[in-house]
């Protein structure tokens, strides 16, 4: 018996393959979106954490200097004291001649034991090896098992040194080995040198940038009283403190995408799941006429899910794991921009986000299959409610739900007004707007359908299709309700990555005054290092006939809000006019004076926002003489930092103590007319000749260079944009699909009555283009609340970062097109099955 | 009985027709049929003998795998769906036993449908018409309603109207009482009748009730997938 009610139910897969598969399609696709999001935002993390372990190591504390560096001696000294668990440390950026940056530790190899292990992989290599044999470098494992068996024994590597070529020492042993976990997700970009090497290659002879040391709680003190002036003792988790915020804020913007994935994988989820039991009532209806127990039927319908929830999460799972491939690819670009981080290239999913992925797919497969299932068995027989009375039923829910979002809707504004629980309020406040605007949809629908009947009154035809939307809305809201989502989603994030890159190009057009620039020679991740010699200004102005020279110079220095990065300047006269000031104490002129005749730093609106700094508060500050208290009078604005800048004029930064030599840049400021090409030949010309690599770049260049690293770091949105977009496609789809085969009785009788071929096809698309176009203009209220709402809610607490809200109609116009263009695709199918459609079964079926 | 006449003249005509449901045997072997202009026939025979089958040819909802049906003169094999279609709406009217309202049309505008689809007519002149043809078949007072709000019979009626107005040359009918209570069934059936005698147009019925199937010109039986005149033996026991 039990095994004919199965049957019974399942043999729908036969007779109708393509909609049972959408179902499982629905599954699969919401599962890997969700899961492949999760992961790429894991991997983030992953890499920001590994790099900072692999750079830090077992250290509990660091001795840090100026931005120079400081004297190797001093490590010397330190270890004759009897402080023996340091390090000393050599570090910075490099590139490979194919333009992948790499990060290169110089260790004392015979110091290191207890430091570096595990978290890099130089446990077991032939450490020595670097000691013993001058200009050597190893690689990480992975290089060589990409780079095979037949890699170059000598490597050309471009640092702040400029460039030079290092011995590569062969790893054999580990080639061979297995593809240990550990070390593949170390990836690979540290490469380990010793000292000598490092300082050779990093342009810094006789000097350390850090020594790492191991203390017990108690010797910290002492530690620090034995340190010279110029030394500071950071322990190691300040370091790093606001790069570990940005990465966190990064990854919640990773997170929000995902969640509006998820949102819409529920969606399409509950659609399909749904239609699967709704498209079989009179099964069940018949089956409860025969006196089939209510329990057996529900056995079935739960049997059914589940194996869909099942098959589909699994198959979803494969897939998301594939698909995290790209984006981890390009999470890893991000973080290696930002961060100078070790890539993390392969990723197992957390058992949480496992857990989170199976309660989707196959909890809500279970829950949108139950609650039809349960409505259809109630009734014991046909007629009954029936599908009048399921879409009756639907169009009062929609009421109910208006009011529900109303509700929500009033929660999110009063905790954007209220500004209530920062970040994490601003995401809950984004979340409570767009589940109420979604839920007073159907609503909405219900009366533009209406609207929309009544104007086409006496034209029946699309009143058919207008009215047929209208009483089948438990198929239509919800597919609408996705596409609009993911509408909005795109033209959200289009808002917020247009405001920010126009926001981005006007400052960089304001902050770089000078007409010329020389810089040292090196990529561009570590060129804040990198210094020139301070004696080239009259050189410089001789050769470009520049009339005003400004230099500037980045380090990062301690203060009493930790470790914080200080960009020193010498500016042009008129600087302060083109610094975009968003808030100052006093008006440009006192201002100039005060940060060139006293203690005063401006701070920029990040570093302002993740320190609380405000105009007038004061900032503690090592500068050479020691540690001196700067009053605050201005904040501007800048999008060079994200963790933020503290902006010193040299005067105030020399004033207490010989800085040192060096500056990080110069700016050259032509005279008018004059021929910017022929002086940066002459600059070149007289760069060639100098000891230090240097060259000229023209503020075009370097807004090139930085458009190009924001462009990258917001390609995963415009990835995530069209996986939603797919996903909306598959939602929409399905729905009309539904849609169509529910109503294929009518349309039968529409062909039996005279309408043509074309006409069915005609009807369905309009039906599409409707929804397509209801969806897309709906999408762009909630998708410009979703700007903005990332723009001054998200963005501010999150980076700190202020910017100029930009509409780009012509984008928003884009996305409405795309929506129209997406659900007229998605009727295409139906379109084509409904005229193709066997007019006599279909005038069989029972209404 | 057979009525003599060249296949010009017929309204509809069926040579050797034969017809099977893919993957199932022949349902038809070989009917040979004609119905001419104005006359009026009823077909009876067993349930599942083909009955049904052999309207949806006429109409042209399925074509026959052998022999040729000709609607209105033309041969429906050498056209093609749209072509077909457009015949269907211009000669026939169809009145099924389960109605096939569109549930999303007021019961005027479900009768208009086929004016809009089949003739030029303006809009005011479908209007016109099809509330002249709902007031023939008495429910004028209905004109605003969803078919969900009416009864069986009145939803038969507004299908009669529909099948109708634009005054076709063959209606084909279904088991049009099948769904109806015996009272209302004859109620209907009259209605189609006079109906169908007012405008003069042919028509084919479906029945399993002798008693009606008698009110009509002839009477033809559905037996082994061929159609027979109904021998005197069982007109007597009728
Ligand atoms: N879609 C179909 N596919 C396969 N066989 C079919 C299909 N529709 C009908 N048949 C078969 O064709 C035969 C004729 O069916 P038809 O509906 O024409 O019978 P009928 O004479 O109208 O019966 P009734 O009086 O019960 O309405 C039946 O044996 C039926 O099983
Ligand atoms: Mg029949």
């Amino acid at each position: 018996m039990s095994g004919l009610v199965l049957r019974a139910w399942l043999r729908d897969w036969r007779r109708r393959p393509l909609q049972r598969l959408l179902t499982l399609v629905g599954v699969i696709i919401g599962v890997a979106v969700v899961l492949a999001v999760d992961l790429a935002n894991q991997s983030a993390q992953r890499a920001f954490d590994r790099s900072m372990d692999e750079v830090a190591g077992a250290a509990t504390h660091q001795v840090l200097g100026p931005a120079s560096g400081f004297d190797e001696a001093f490590y010397r000294d330190l270890r004759m004291a009897g402080w023996r668990d340091t390090a000393p440390i050599v570090e910075g950026p490099a590139r490979l001649p194919d333009g992948t940056t790499i990060y290169v530790l110089g260790v004392d190899p015979l110091a290191e034991g207890p430091f570096r292990g595990t978290a890099s992989d130089i446990g077991d290599a032939p450490v020595q090896r670097l000691v013993t044999e001058p200009g050597t470098i190893l690689p990480p494992a992975s290089w060589f098992r990409d780079s095979g068996p037949a890699h170059e024994a000598r490597v050309t590597l471009e640092a702040a040194g400029g460039t030079r070529e290092v011995t590569v020492i062969d790893r054999a042993a580990e080639r061979e080995a297995p593809d240990a976990e550990e070390d593949r997700i170390a990836g690979g970009s540290l490469w380990v040198t010793d000292m000598a090497t490092a300082q050779v290659l990093l342009d810094r002879l006789g000097r350390l940038d850090r020594i790492d040391v191991r203390l017990a709680e108690a010797e910290v003190d002492a530690l620090r009283d034995a340190l010279p002036a110029e030394l500071e003792l950071v322990p190691v988790e300040s370091r790093g403190q606001a790069a570990r915020e940005l990465a966190q804020a990064f990854r919640i913007n990773l997170t929000a995408m995902s969640l509006l994935a998820l949102l819409i994988a529920a969606f399409l989820i509950y659609n399909t799941q749904t239609f699967a039991v709704l498209r079989r009532r009179e099964v069940i209806a018949s089956l409860r006429l025969v006196g089939v127990g209510r329990r057996a039927i529900f056995g079935v319908v739960l049997l059914e899910a589940l194996l869909v929830g099942v098959i589909g999460t699994l198959l979803g799972a494969l897939l998301g794991i594939a698909l995290a491939q790209v984006l981890v690819a390009q999470v890893a670009q991000t973080v290696t921009d930002h961060f100078f981080a070790v890539a993390v290239t392969g990723v197992t999913p957390r058992p949480l986000a496992l857990a989170a992925v199976f309660l989707l797919g196959v909890g809500l497969s279970l829950a949108a299959a139950m609650a039809p299932a349960w409505e259809a068995a109630r009734t014991a027989g046909p007629g009954g409610s029936g599908r009048g009375g399921l879409e009756r039923r639907a169009r009062s829910w929609a009421a109910w739900l208006a009011l529900v979002s109303l509700v929500l809707l009033l929660a999110g504004s009063g905790l954007i007004v209220t500004g209530a629980g920062a970040l994490v309020g601003g995401f809950v406040a984004l979340f409570l707007l767009i589940a109420g605007f979604v839920l007073l949809l159907p609503w909405v629908l219900v009366w533009t359908l209406r609207g929309l009947a009544v104007l086409v009154r006496g034209v029946t035809l699309p009143r058919i299709a207008v009215r047929s939307l209208e009483r089948s809305l438990s198929r239509s809201a919800p597919a609408t309700s996705a596409l609009t989502l993911a509408l909005a989603a795109a033209i959200g994030v289009a808002v917020m990555v247009g405001s920010f890159r126009g926001s981005v190009e006007q400052w960089l057009g304001q902050a770089l005054t000078s007409d010329l620039y020389v810089v040292p020679a090196a990529p561009a991740s570590a060129r804040a290092g990198a210094r020139l010699p301070q004696d080239w200004t009259a050189d410089l102005v001789a050769r470009s006939g520049a009339v005003s020279v400004s230099t500037g110079s980045s380090q990062e220095v301690v203060s009493d809000h930790g470790l914080v990065d200080l960009y020193v300047v010498r500016p042009h006269a008129d600087w302060l006019e083109y610094l975009p000031l968003l808030e100052a104490e006093a008006p440009r002129e006192p201002l100039g004076h005060r940060l060139a005749t006293e203690d005063a730093v401006l701070v920029t609106e990040p570093f302002a926002a993740h320190h609380g700094v405000e105009p007038g508060d004061r900032l503690s500050l090592a500068v050479p003489g020691g540690q001196r208290a700067f009053e605050v009078p201005g904040i501007y604005r800048d999008y060079g930092n994200p963790s933020g800048t503290v902006l010193m004029t040299q005067a105030a930064f020399a004033r207490g103590g010989v800085p040192p030599d060096g500056v990080g840049s110069f700016g050259l400021r032509l005279p008018d007319g004059a021929n910017a090409e022929q002086a940066v030949e002459q600059l070149e010309a007289w760069l060639a000749e100098q000891d230090h690599a240097a060259l000229v770049t023209r503020p075009g260049d370097i807004e090139q260079e930085s458009m190009a690293i924001f462009d990258r770091t917001f390609a995963i949105t415009h990835l995530l944009r069209v996986i939603t977009l797919v996903v909306a496609f598959i939602a929409i789809l399905g729905a009309l699909i539904a849609l169509q085969m529910e109503r294929a009785r009518e349309f039968a009788t529409l062909r039996s009555l005279g309408l043509l071929p074309g006409g069915v096809r005609a009807l369905v698309v309009l039906q599409g283009g409707v929804l397509g176009a209801f969806a897309a203009l709906s999408a762009i209220p909630l998708g410009l609340g979703m700007g903005w709402l990332l723009i001054e809610v998200i963005n501010r607490e999150a980076f700190g970062w202020g910017m100029d809200l930009r509409l780009s109609w012509a984008e928003v116009g884009e996305t409405v097109l795309l929506g129209v263009g997406a659900a007229l695709l998605a009727s295409v199918i139906p379109a084509w099955r409904m005229a193709r459609m066997r007019l006599v079964p279909a005038l069989r079926e029972t209404p | 009985m057979e009525q003599q006449g060249s296949v010009e003249d017929a309204v509809l005509s069926l040579t050797d027709v034969a017809f099977a449901y893919p993957g199932e045997g022949e349902v038809l072997h070989g009917v040979d049929f004609e119905l001419g202009a104005g006359e009026r026939v009823a077909i009876v025979g067993e349930s599942g003998s083909g009955k049904s089958t052999l309207l949806h040819l006429a109409a042209g909802l399925e074509a026959a795998d052998r022999g040729e049906v000709h609607l209105a003169g033309e041969a429906l094999a050498g056209l093609d769906e749209a072509a077909r279609t457009r015949l269907r709406r211009a000669r026939v009217g169809i009145v099924f036993q389960s109605f096939h309202l569109i549930p999303t049309l007021t019961v005027l505008e479900n009768v208009m449908l086929p004016l809009e689809l089949a003739t030029k007519a303006g809009a005011a002149e479908r209007r016109e018409r099809a509330a002249r043809q709902l007031a023939a078949v008495g429910l004028a007072d209905k004109e605003a309603r969803y078919p969900e709000a009416l009864s069986g019979g009145e939803q038969q009626r507004v299908a009669i109207a529909r099948a109708l107005v634009h005054e076709p040359a063959l209606i084909l009918a279904d088991e049009p009482t099948g769904n109806l209570d015996s009272r209302t069934g004859e109620t209907v059936f009259a209605l189609l009748l006079e109906q169908v005698r007012a405008t003069g147009c042919s028509l084919l019925l479906v029945t399993h009730s002798h008693e009606l199937a008698r009110r009509l010109d002839r009477v033809l039986t559905m037996r082994d997938g061929i159609l027979q005149a109904v021998d005197s033996a069982e007109a007597a026991s009728a």
